[in-house]
C-alpha cells in the first residue's frame, strides 16, 4: 500500500468528517443547540442539487441551488421551532430529532424512495497502481476551504465578532446593543448552509435517498463529541485525528475495523477528554 | 488545636497565579474572616478548602489530616460545611424538601422530620416550608443555604460572602446566628467584604492581596492598619490617591 | 417490610392513596383477564407493547430522577437481545440453560453499562455530552452489527447475521418433570406482566428511597449535592447502570417474544424512541408506563397507513408535546386528575448553557 494513496485516503476520510461536522459544530458551539436534523439538512442540500441538475442546470449551479434549499429550510426551522430551544440542549435533541424524522419521512412520501444519481465529475487519475476519482481532491480542498472560510468569518468580520460575543455572554452582548436573536438566526442559517454544502458536494458520490442524512450524522456527531464546540481547536483536530485512526486501521485490518476503531476512539476520548478536545487545546479555559 | 491549616497553597489558572504560597492557620473555635481587594484570590482559596478546586501545589490540613486530594463529598461527610457566594440551593424543590435532602444522609424516620422542623424554626422559614426555594427572597435563600451547610453537622464552616445582597438587619441577624453557632465550638472561616459584619463576628482577620498573604491580626489591628487601608484605596507607599 | 412498602408512595412518584391503588389493582385484574380471554393475536400484540416498557421505565428513572438523558437505551436493548440469542443458540433449550441465558444477558448489560458509565461520569462528562456519547455508542453498535453478515461472524454456533440479525433460537424453556415447558404465547404474556408489575413497584420504592433523594439532589444541583456529602459521580453511575440494565431486560424480553433480534432495533430512529415516549408522557414512572403503551398503540395503528405516515405523525406529536407541555402530556393529565402537587417531581428544563469557546 503506497504512501500516496494512504495520504489520499486519509484526506478523503478527514474531509468527510470535517464537512459533516462543521455545520453541526457551529450551531452547537454558538447556541448550545444539538441539531439532530443536521443530517436532513445535508439531505436537502443533496436533493436540491439533484433536482436542479435533472432539470438541466449545470452541476455547479445545481449545487448552489442545493445549498440554497438547505439554508432556506434551516431558516424556517429556526424561526418556527429552534428559537424556543436556545440553551436547552436536552429538549433541542428531542425536538430536532423529531424534525429530522418528519423531513426524511416526508421526503419519502413526497418524492419517493430515491432520485436518479449524478455522475461524478472530473474523471479519474492514476496514482501508483491504483486509480482514484479526481473529485476526491475537490472534496478535500472544499473541506479545508469551508473550515477556513468559517474561521475567517468568525474571527475577522464584524458579524463574527458579534457572534462570538453573543456566544460568550448573551446578556452583556445584548446590553451593548447586539441583537441576539438576529445573531442566532444568521448563525443557524450559516450552519444550515454548511450542511447544504456538504450535501451538494457529496451528491455526485452517493445514492440519493431520503434517509441519506443518516450516513453523515454518525460521523458528524462523533467528530463534534470528540472535538467540542470550537472549530479550529476542536472540529479540525478531531476530524484529522479520527480520520487518521480510521484510515490507518482500514489499511491494516479492513473496513469494519476502521469504523470500529473510530468508534472506540470516540468512547475513549469521552473518558479522557469528556468535554471535547477544544476544552483542552484552547488553553484559555478556567477550571 | 489547629482546625484548619494550609501550607504553601498555590493555584494557577493557565498563566495567572490566583493563589500564591498561602500559609494559613485557624484554631478550633475561631472565627476568621478573609478580606482583600477584588482579585485577591479569596474565593479561590475557599473553593480549594471546600474541595471544589484542586490546588496546583501545597497542602490543606483539616484537624491535622492532609485532605488536599480528598473530594468535596468526603469533606462534607467529615464535618466541613460550605456556603457558596451565589446561593446554591435546590431551586425547584420546596424549602422543606431542600432541608430533608440535606439531612437524610444522616437521619431517618421521625428524627428527620423533627430535625427539619427545628431548622425551619431556627432559619425563620417555617412559614415558607412548602414554597419552592426559588420563590424565596435573596436573604431567605442565603439563610436556607446556611441551613443546608449546617445539615452536615460541621465542625468547620466555610462561608463565601454570606451577607452579600442582604439588608443591614439581615446582616446583623446572620452575624448573631453565626456567633451562636460558634459559641457551641464551630470553627468559622468567612470571606467577606462587609467590614461592619467582620467587626461584628470575627476573632481575627487575614488580608489577602494578589493571591498572597498580606496581613493578619485581630479585628482592631487590621481594620485600623494604614497599610490595609492603602491597599484598599490603591495607594502605593502612603501617597495620596490620584498622585 | 412495612417501611419498605411505605416507600411505594413519596415525593418522587405520582399517585398515592387508596383511590390510586384500587385503580391500579383494577387495571391489573383487567390485564390478567385479558390474557385469558382475548385472542392469541391480541395477547401477542399486548406482550409486544409491554416488552418496551422496561426500557422506558429505565429512562424515566435515569432522566427523570438523576437528570441523565441517555441515548444508550437501544444499545443496551440490543446487547441484551443479542446476548440472549447467542447464548441460547449455543447452549440450547435443555436443562434450563435458557434461563441462564436470560440472567447472563441482563448481567452482561449491567457490567457493560458500568464500564461505559465509569468512563463517562468519572471522566467528568456531564449534561449533553453524556447524551451525545451514548448516542454515538448506540449508532456505533448498530453500524457494527449491520456489517456482520458473513459466515466468519459468529460466536460459538451462533451466526451474528449482519443486517438480518439472528432468527432461530430457543424460547425461554423451563425444565419440568416430563416435558419441558416453553414460555410463549399466553404464558409469555403472564410472565411479562408479572415481571413488569414487580419491576414497577420496585422502581417506585427505589425512587422514594434515600437513593432516590440522592438522585434528585444530584439532578437539581450537583455542586450543592456534593457539598452535602453525596458522591455525585457514584450516584450518576448507579442510576445509569440501573436504567440501562432495564433496557437490557427489554432487549431480552423482545428477543424471547419474537425469537429474533436484528440491528434494526438500534438505529437512529430506534435510539430516540424511548426518549420520545418519556418526553411525551412525562418522566414520572407511572406516566411513562401508561404513555409508552399508548404511544406504541398509536404507532401501531398509524403503521397500517404506512410507516412513513406513522413516523411523521409521531414526530409532530413529539414536537407539539415538548413545546407546549414540557412536563409530559400523560403526567400533566395525571396531576390534574390526582390533584397532587409534587414540586420535587417537576421536570426541569436545562438552564441556559454557556459555551466557552473561541
Amino acid at each position: 500500500m503506497d504512501i500516496a494513496s494512504l495520504v489520499l485516503q486519509f484526506g478523503s476520510t478527514a474531509a468527510f468528517l470535517l464537512l459533516s461536522a462543521v455545520g453541526l459544530a457551529v450551531i452547537f458551539g454558538m447556541m448550545g443547540v444539538v441539531n439532530l436534523a443536521h443530517g436532513e439538512l445535508i439531505m436537502l442540500g443533496a436533493y436540491g442539487t439533484c433536482l436542479s441538475y435533472s432539470h438541466g442546470l449545470p452541476l455547479a449551479a445545481a449545487m448552489i441551488c442545493g445549498v440554497g434549499l438547505a439554508t432556506l429550510a434551516g431558516m424556517i426551522l429556526e424561526a418556527t421551532i429552534i428559537r424556543r430551544l436556545y440553551g436547552r440542549p436536552a429538549e433541542s435533541l428531542v425536538v430536532t430529532w423529531a424534525v429530522g424524522l418528519i423531513v426524511s419521512q416526508g421526503t419519502l412520501i413526497i418524492l419517493g424512495p430515491s432520485l436518479p444519481s449524478i455522475p461524478t465529475p472530473f474523471g479519474s487519475f492514476v496514482l501508483g497502481t491504483k486509480s482514484f476519482s479526481a473529485y476526491r481532491i475537490v472534496l478535500i480542498a472544499a473541506s479545508v476551504l469551508s473550515l477556513l472560510a468559517v474561521h475567517f468569518l468568525l474571527k475577522r468580520t464584524r458579524f463574527g465578532l458579534h457572534a462570538r460575543a453573543t456566544m460568550q455572554n448573551p446578556e452583556i452582548a445584548r446590553a451593548i446593543g447586539i441583537d441576539n436573536a438576529k445573531i442566532y438566526r444568521w448563525t443557524f442559517a450559516l450552519g444550515s448552509a454548511l450542511a447544504g454544502v456538504t450535501g451538494a458536494l457529496y451528491a455526485p458520490t452517493m445514492s440519493i435517498v431520503p434517509t441519506m442524512g443518516g450516513s453523515f450524522i454518525v460521523q458528524a456527531f462523533v467528530t463534534v463529541v470528540t472535538g467540542g464546540g470550537n472549530l479550529l481547536y476542536g472540529t479540525l483536530p478531531a476530524a484529522s485525528g479520527l480520520g487518521f485512526i480510521q484510515t490507518a486501521l482500514t489499511a491494516a485490518f479492513g473496513n469494519l475495523l476502521g469504523v470500529l476503531g473510530l468508534l472506540a476512539a470516540v468512547i475513549v476520548s469521552a473518558g479522557v477528554l469528556p468535554n471535547g478536545l477544544a476544552y483542552y487545546l484552547s488553553g484559555k479555559r478556567v477550571s | 488545636m489547629i482546625a484548619l491549616e494550609t501550607r504553601n497553597l498555590v493555584r494557577r489558572f493557565g498563566g495567572v497565579t490566583a493563589v500564591d504560597d498561602l500559609r494559613l492557620q485557624v484554631r478550633a473555635g475561631e472565627i476568621r474572616c478573609l478580606i482583600g481587594p477584588n482579585g485577591a484570590g479569596k474565593s479561590t482559596v475557599l473553593a480549594m478548602l471546600a474541595g471544589h478546586l484542586r490546588p496546583t501545589a501545597g497542602a490543606i490540613l483539616f484537624a491535622n489530616r492532609d485532605i488536599s486530594a480528598l473530594p468535596a463529598y468526603w469533606r462534607a461527610r467529615h464535618g466541613i460545611g460550605v456556603k457558596f457566594q451565589v446561593p446554591s440551593i435546590f431551586p425547584a424543590l420546596s424549602v422543606r424538601q431542600n432541608l430533608k435532602i440535606a439531612k437524610q444522609r444522616r437521619l431517618t424516620g421521625p428524627e428527620l422530620g423533627i430535625s427539619v422542623d427545628a431548622t425551619l424554626r431556627t432559619l425563620k422559614l417555617a412559614h415558607r416550608a412548602d414554597d419552592l426555594a426559588q420563590e424565596l427572597s435573596h436573604g431567605e435563600k442565603q439563610w436556607l443555604e446556611l441551613g443546608l451547610a449546617l445539615a452536615v453537622s460541621p465542625t468547620l464552616l466555610l462561608l463565601d460572602e454570606p451577607t452579600a445582597g442582604m439588608t443591614p438587619a439581615e446582616t446583623a441577624a446572620t452575624g448573631e446566628l453565626l456567633k451562636s453557632l460558634n459559641s457551641d465550638g464551630m470553627t468559622i472561616v468567612a470571606v467577606e467584604h462587609d467590614m461592619a459584619f467582620v467587626r461584628q463576628i470575627a476573632h481575627s482577620v487575614t488580608v489577602l492581596n494578589l493571591g498572597r498573604h498580606f496581613a493578619e491580626g485581630s479585628v482592631d489591628q487590621i481594620l485600623e492598619s494604614s497599610a490595609v487601608l492603602d491597599l484598599y484605596l490603591g495607594r502605593q507607599n502612603g501617597e495620596q490617591p490620584g498622585a | 417490610m412495612k417501611s419498605i412498602l411505605h416507600l411505594l408512595e413519596g415525593d418522587q412518584t405520582l399517585g398515592r392513596g387508596p383511590r390510586f391503588w384500587c385503580t391500579a389493582l383494577v387495571v391489573l385484574v383487567g390485564a390478567l383477564v385479558f390474557g385469558g380471554l382475548a385472542s392469541s393475536f391480541a395477547v401477542d400484540t399486548a406482550s409486544y407493547f409491554l416488552v418496551w416498557v422496561f426500557m422506558a421505565l429505565g429512562l424515566a428513572l435515569m432522566w427523570g430522577l438523576s437528570g441523565t438523558l441517555s441515548f444508550g437505551q437501544t444499545a443496551f436493548f440490543g446487547l441484551g437481545g443479542y446476548c440472549y440469542a447467542i447464548v441460547a443458540t449455543n447452549f440450547g433449550p435443555d436443562n434450563g440453560l435458557t434461563l441462564v441465558a436470560l440472567l447472563l444477558s441482563v448481567f452482561l448489560v449491567a457490567v457493560i453499562a458500568a464500564i461505559v458509565g465509569l468512563f463517562m461520569f468519572f471522566g467528568g462528562a456531564r449534561g449533553v455530552f453524556v447524551s451525545i456519547i451514548t448516542l454515538a455508542i448506540s449508532l456505533s453498535l448498530e453500524t457494527f452489527l449491520s456489517q456482520t453478515a458473513g459466515p466468519q461472524w459468529k460466536l460459538g454456533s451462533a451466526l451474528i447475521g449482519g443486517f438480518n440479525g439472528i432468527t432461530s433460537m430457543p424460547p425461554i424453556t423451563i425444565p419440568w418433570f416430563g416435558s419441558d415447558y416453553e414460555v410463549t404465547g399466553r404464558a409469555f404474556y403472564y410472565a411479562i406482566v408479572a415481571v413488569l408489575v414487580l419491576t414497577y413497584l420496585a422502581l417506585r420504592i427505589v425512587g422514594n428511597s434515600r437513593f432516590g433523594d440522592a438522585m434528585v439532589a444530584v439532578r437539581e444541583n450537583p455542586r450543592r449535592a456534593e457539598a452535602l456529602g453525596y458522591n455525585v459521580k457514584a450516584v450518576l453511575l448507579a442510576a445509569f447502570v440501573l436504567g440501562s440494565s432495564l433496557a437490557g431486560v427489554s432487549g431480552v424480553a423482545f428477543t424471547t417474544w419474537g425469537l429474533y433480534v436484528s440491528p434494526d432495533t438500534m438505529g437512529l430512529a430506534a435510539a430516540a424512541m424511548p426518549i420520545v415516549w418519556t418526553a411525551v408522557s412525562g418522566k414520572d414512572l407511572t406516566a411513562t408506563f401508561i404513555g409508552t403503551i399508548l404511544l406504541l398503540a398509536l404507532s401501531q395503528t398509524l403503521a397500517i397507513y404506512g410507516s412513513q405516515y406513522a413516523y411523521v405523525a409521531l414526530g409532530v406529536v413529539l414536537i407539539a408535546s415538548v413545546l407546549t407541555c414540557p412536563e409530559g402530556i400523560v403526567e400533566k393529565a395525571m396531576r390534574l386528575s390526582l390533584s397532587q402537587s409534587g414540586p420535587g417531581n417537576k421536570v426541569r428544563t436545562t438552564s441556559r448553557a454557556r459555551w466557552r469557546n473561541a
